[in-house]
């Protein structure tokens, strides 16, 4: 029984670390660029949800998700695009800068001290359910989470602009050369970036109660190896290595002996050095990014 | 159809192109041909629009075209298979396909023209829902070729078609050059393959170390004494490399 508990838990905690690896995964696979700033993606979407409080539900979701995939598309717009001939490590330079300035922005208009924010608590309450008592919050992250990965899967695989991204990513001056249009994938992969960015606020925001500006740091850095783990590159690799890392942690939680547990961050990452060195390229390499490295 | 003027282009501190010149008319197969590094490449890269030229003037049609975005040029009717193909290895024979009709809007005619390439290259319609990565690279470049054809270009690019290929797939290869100039597509050939290129070409340029050295009907060129100077570089004498 516990390990069906603890089972589901890995699940709906990777689910939200896959959902942050994919938006990272996606701009990578695209522009080789790692977005470290899609954590204040999912920041502000946070604070979207807390400025719209007491709105309809559905406005304060639709309402975030358009704030974010603004924000996304400005990003890409002002600190990206003109940087697009310069190396990765320039564009990882500046999507810290990004992140900082909005961190800053966020913290000179709303202060540094988390705030509450009531939002879909009613998620808190547990079903019962042949002994185990399962958090509604999970069984609707779950769910939202498999819906959402395969829409992208589908959207990927049948709609002309997701062959065209596909073929970005695979090789981008090609695809360019038979007439991709670079400006209109790469705009696309921000919306979608942002997109994915807001669900996550969403989960956050109902399972803390509350928001700051720091709230998209850790889940950023851990989306980050998330998406090393699972190939660098590889969209669906990223979306593997995010469940895989939220398996990890929660396992580590539940069976490392308790004097260890405050410790579980360092062998959540002692395992994944560990895991690099076996496969330094993680779990499905894209092929693309090492013939181009 | 093309015409290119003074065209100069450097990476960094390296001159690859120093001042070209040169024409295509509309419905002429030319070749370039030349040693290894001699700016081949770069010449069609910067016709295609992936490399920007330091100075000089690239005009299509009347129309001047040097730095414009690759994306454009391909609706203007310029298309390039470059060297090593680049096919979409991870993506199917026909997603491949699909994606070389990218700038059409005529989706109709875009499956009749998948078609005529398929009818082609038969050996692409075996292999239509398999990912490209798992063809031959025989089949690459004539499914990088196709995937060219589709976008309906009146100038094609190709960069070395015959590299690293046996000799009756090169056949394949250029009868299909031959039936796309009588479609009405111009032909601008890169090639190493001296003979290929002489036999196939109207006309040829030589380009060694960055510069036209020679260039005539292809008819006239080969074996003579000058071309094996231009060839090979006047320094050097006629000797081999």
């Amino acid at each position: 029984m516990i390990f069906l508990q603890n089972a589901i838990d890995a699940i709906s905690l990777g689910a939200i670390y896959a959902l942050a690896a994919l938006g990272i995964g996606l701009i990578f696979s695209i522009m080789r660029l790692i977005n470290f700033a899609h954590g204040e993606l999912i920041m502000v979407g946070g604070f979207s949800l807390f400025t719209l409080s007491g709105q309809p539900l559905l406005v304060m979701m639709l309402g975030a998700i358009m704030v974010v995939t603004l924000l996304a598309l400005g990003m890409e717009r002002v600190a990206f695009r003109p940087l697009r001939k310069a190396s990765p490590s320039t564009l990882l330079i500046s999507s810290f800068a990004v992140s900082y300035f909005v961190q800053h922005i966020v913290l000179l208009v709303f202060g540094s001290r988390a705030i509450g924010v009531s939002f879909l608590s009613e998620l808190g309450t547990a079903i019962e359910f042949g002994g185990l008592r399962i958090p509604l919050l999970q069984i609707v992250t779950i769910i939202v989470t498999l819906l959402l990965m395969g829409g992208l899967v589908a959207f990927f695989k049948f709609s002309r602009i997701g062959l065209q991204m596909r073929a970005a990513a695979e090789d981008f001056t090609m695809a360019r050369l038979v007439g991709v249009r670079a400006n209109r994938v790469i705009a696309f992969a921000f919306a979608i970036s942002g997109v994915l960015a807001t669900m996550v606020s969403i989960y956050l925001v109902a399972q803390t109660g509350s928001v700051s500006y720091k709230m998209g740091v850790s889940i950023v850095l851990i989306a980050f190896v998330a998406s090393v783990i699972g190939g660098m590159g590889s969209v669906a690799g990223a979306a593997l290595g995010g469940f895989l890392v939220g398996v990890v942690s929660v396992s580590l939680q539940a069976y490392l002996p308790v004097e260890l547990r405050p410790y579980r961050d360092a062998f959540v990452f002692l395992i994944f050095i560990l895991f690099l060195l076996w496969r330094p390229d993680g779990l499905l390499a894209s092929k693309a990014n090492r013939e181009r490295v | 159809m093309l015409k290119i003027e003074d065209l100069q282009v450097k990476y960094g501190n390296i001159t690859a192109l120093r001042g070209i010149s040169l024409e295509v008319a509309e419905g002429e197969i030319v070749a370039v041909i030349g040693p290894n590094g001699a700016g081949k490449s770069t010449l069609l890269l910067s016709i295609a629009g992936v490399v920007k030229p330091k100075s000089g003037r690239i005009v299509l049609q009347g129309k001047a075209i040097t730095g414009m975005q690759p994306e454009v040029l391909v609706s203007s009717g310029v298309s390039l298979v470059p060297e090593g193909r680049h096919i979409f290895g991870s993506l199917s024979v026909a997603e491949n396909l699909a994606l070389g009709a990218t700038p059409r809007r005529d989706r109709h005619a875009v499956a009749g023209d998948i078609e005529h390439v398929l009818t082609m290259f038969p050996v692409l319609k075996d292999r239509y829902h398999q990912r490209a990565n798992k063809l031959s690279g025989g089949e690459q470049q004539m499914l990088a070729i196709g995937r060219a054809m589709l976008a309906r270009p009146k100038l094609l690019l190709l960069d070395e078609p015959s590299l690293g290929l046996a000799p009756l797939v090169v056949n394949q290869v250029y009868q299909a050059v031959l039936e796309l100039r009588k479609s009405g597509v111009t032909v601008l050939i890169v090639e190493q393959n001296v003979n290929r290129a002489l036999a196939a070409a109207d006309r040829t340029y030589v380009l060694n170390t960055g510069a036209i050295a020679m260039s005539g009907k292809s008819s006239e060129l080969g074996g003579s004494a000058a071309f094996d100077a231009a060839y090979f570089g006047v320094a050097s004498g006629a000797g081999k490399p």
